[in-house]
């Protein structure tokens, strides 16, 4: 599936409209949303704002298209950690990269994944750039993207015990005898 | 098995070399010399950074985190720091903002001409590749006098910097815009008026406009496909924030965009002459005050300590741009986890599609293009599937083939 729209927007949003654009369209399903300013320069204005969400599982498939809809969305890099019950996954993106002088709004999306189902659905088709990043997290955390056509390691050894998973802190995460120190 | 048309050989380039900072191996399915497929299979040295931080402190981060990459260690050094300060909610003083562009900019210029150099070697232009190696240590005697030290300045800190600007070092930087203002534009003249430059540059590696923003690509590299990005111009921070930076981009500077291997130069080498200007206006307009928010180290670790939240600080460095991610949680000493995004993690998405269809001579010159690291192809095996045989291609080999189309260029 090629993406809809291979090119950025010229006019951007105020970062308050897409807030609002997201609160008005998943109400409960947005479980926190933040708008942070960054500062900066001799008057320590704000030079651009992050949004930070956190939404719920079933509808970020929909939150992700719904900001695809004011931008071709540019995907940076996820994150993640093992929170107990959880895997949380943060999607860092930027919206408006090329609207002119600070009008990037960046924009963090968390999911919490439970341990009983990790399968997140793979944004490969709608951004190819996610590609690296979800073989990383599958890796790293353990969690699978359904539709992601590439699932071979790509920072681990090619002969890791796939079985381990770096990034956890549960049972299936690297045991004392699986560090090395080095001193 | 003897009368197959169509066969391809599939040629390993990379991974293995233990000095390196970003080894990849990018498997070249090849028709003859011409390059059909590629794909690219990084980790060859992931060290487990990220991993490695969960015990430690955001001070002692700044360290491994310099340590990332050792030509753009500033980079990652502000892009840590700027995280931790979102989440531990620290302002930096207007001088300490300052100094970071400055810092930066000059590794921006380090980097930029060590990679134009390396770029010009590759194809077997020598006299240019001194000349960039002769105008790097200018850059590199600054840093030194700022630092004292030629790589890894250790002059970031969470909340400021920990080295000034004295007169001798404010002296050294005067000097190197002479000295650039002067020398620099000879370098510009060789190599972009030079025809077989341009011959061995042009339609080479060529990355769309749409293929750039559909694979995500970064700084010079979605610069050079016509994209107008820049975080200094769309999202300022430090002292970029006063500063009115424009993406340099082709189009503006010759009228049209190829994005191809000399489109990327040609952004680079501009963006040194902007990178000079951002110098002259740091010195014109640096603040006084202090450098850090909190200078007594006791009291900003256990602010630290208190802190709860996540950050996120994102920088353009000078191949693209540099995201780091972290978490603080409140009465715990070390962070709660961190990640790490250099930009070439991002822009190696983008070579298969810049290989297809090149020559195999061509291969050195765009791995190199998107400014990774060279040495990784160290050595290469080629084998050929039809007879299962095994030969082993050095990268001498490679840089030889390279350098000889340059000769099949100039008609020698």
């Amino acid at each position: 599936m090629k993406p809809r729209c291979p090119e950025y927007v010229k006019e951007s949003m105020d970062p308050e409209q897409v807030e609002h654009c997201i609160r008005d369209k998943f109400g409960e399903s947005v479980l926190s949303l933040e708008l942070r300013e960054r500062n900066g320069g001799k008057n320590n204005e704000v030079s651009y704002r992050d949004l930070w969400i956190s939404v719920d599982k079933s509808r970020f498939l929909d939150l992700v298209d719904a900001l695809r809809e004011l931008d071709f969305l540019h995907f940076h890099i996820m994150s993640g950690d093992d929170t107990g019950k959880y895997v949380q996954l943060n999607y860092h993106f930027s919206l408006f990269r090329c609207a002119g002088r600070g009008k990037r709004l960046g924009i963090t999306v968390t999911v919490d994944v439970p341990k009983t189902d990790l399968v997140m659905p793979s944004l490969w088709g709608r951004i190819p750039g996610t590609e690296y990043s979800e073989r990383e997290i599958r890796e790293m955390l353990g969690v699978d993207f359904d539709g992601l056509p590439n699932k071979n390691l790509i920072f681990l050894p090619e002969d890791w015990n796939e079985e381990i998973k770096p990034w956890r802190r549960d049972e299936t995460g690297p045991k004392p005898e699986d560090i090395r120190e080095l001193s | 098995m003897a009368e197959e048309v169509n066969k391809t050989y599939k040629v390993p380039i990379g991974p293995v070399h233990v000095g390196l900072k970003e080894p990849i191996t990018a498997w070249l399915d090849v028709d003859g010399e011409r390059i059909v497929k590629a794909t690219i299979r990084p980790g060859a040295i992931h060290r487990g950074i990220e991993f490695m931080a969960r015990d430690r402190n955001p001070i002692q981060i700044i360290y491994l985190a310099e340590r990332i990459c050792g030509i753009c260690s500033f980079t990652h050094i502000v892009a840590f720091v700027r995280a931790v300060e979102d989440a531990a909610k620290i302002e930096v003083p207007a001088r300490a903002q300052y100094i970071r562009t400055l810092v930066l900019e000059l590794e921006r210029i380090h980097s930029h001409i060590l990679w134009a150099g390396v770029a010009c070697y590759t194809f077997g232009y020598d006299s240019a590749f001194h000349l960039g190696m002769i105008l790097r240590e200018k850059v590199m005697d600054v840093l030194e006098a700022l630092s004292g030290n030629r790589v890894n300045y250790g002059t970031g800190t969470v909340g400021g910097v920990r080295r000034d600007i004295t007169p001798s070092v404010d002296k050294a930087l005067r000097d190197m815009i002479v000295f650039y203002k002067s020398e620099f534009g000879v370098f510009y003249d060789v190599v972009m008026e030079d025809p077989i430059a341009k011959a061995r540059m042009r339609n080479v590696g060529v990355l769309s406009r749409e293929d750039a923003v559909t694979n995500c690509a970064l700084g010079p590299t979605a610069r050079g496909s016509g994209l107008r990005v820049d975080l200094r111009w769309s999202a300022p921070y430090e002292a970029y924030c006063d500063m009115d930076i424009k993406p340099v981009v082709p189009q503006d500077h010759v009228g049209e965009v190829h994005g191809d291997v000399f489109d990327r130069f040609l952004v680079r080498v501009l963006e040194v002459y902007q990178s000079i200007k951002i110098i002259e206006n740091v010195l014109a307009g640096l603040p006084t005050g202090a450098l850090m928010w909190e200078s007594k180290l006791p009291k900003l670790l256990r602010h630290l300590k208190q802190a709860e939240g996540t950050g996120w600080g994102i920088v353009e460095g000078p191949r693209g741009d540099d995201s780091h991610i972290l978490r603080l949680t409140a009465e715990k000493e070390n962070i709660t986890w961190w990640k790490v995004r250099a930009p070439t993690y991002a822009n190696a998405v983008s070579w298969p599609i810049m290989f297809k269809d090149n020559e195999l001579a061509d291969a050195p010159l765009i791995i190199n293009s998107i400014d990774p690291c060279i040495s990784c192809m160290e050595r290469m095996v080629v084998t050929d599937r039809s007879s299962g045989s095994e030969q082993i291609v050095t990268k001498n080999d490679l840089l030889r083939l390279c350098r000889e189309k340059t000769g099949r260029v100039m008609g020698a």
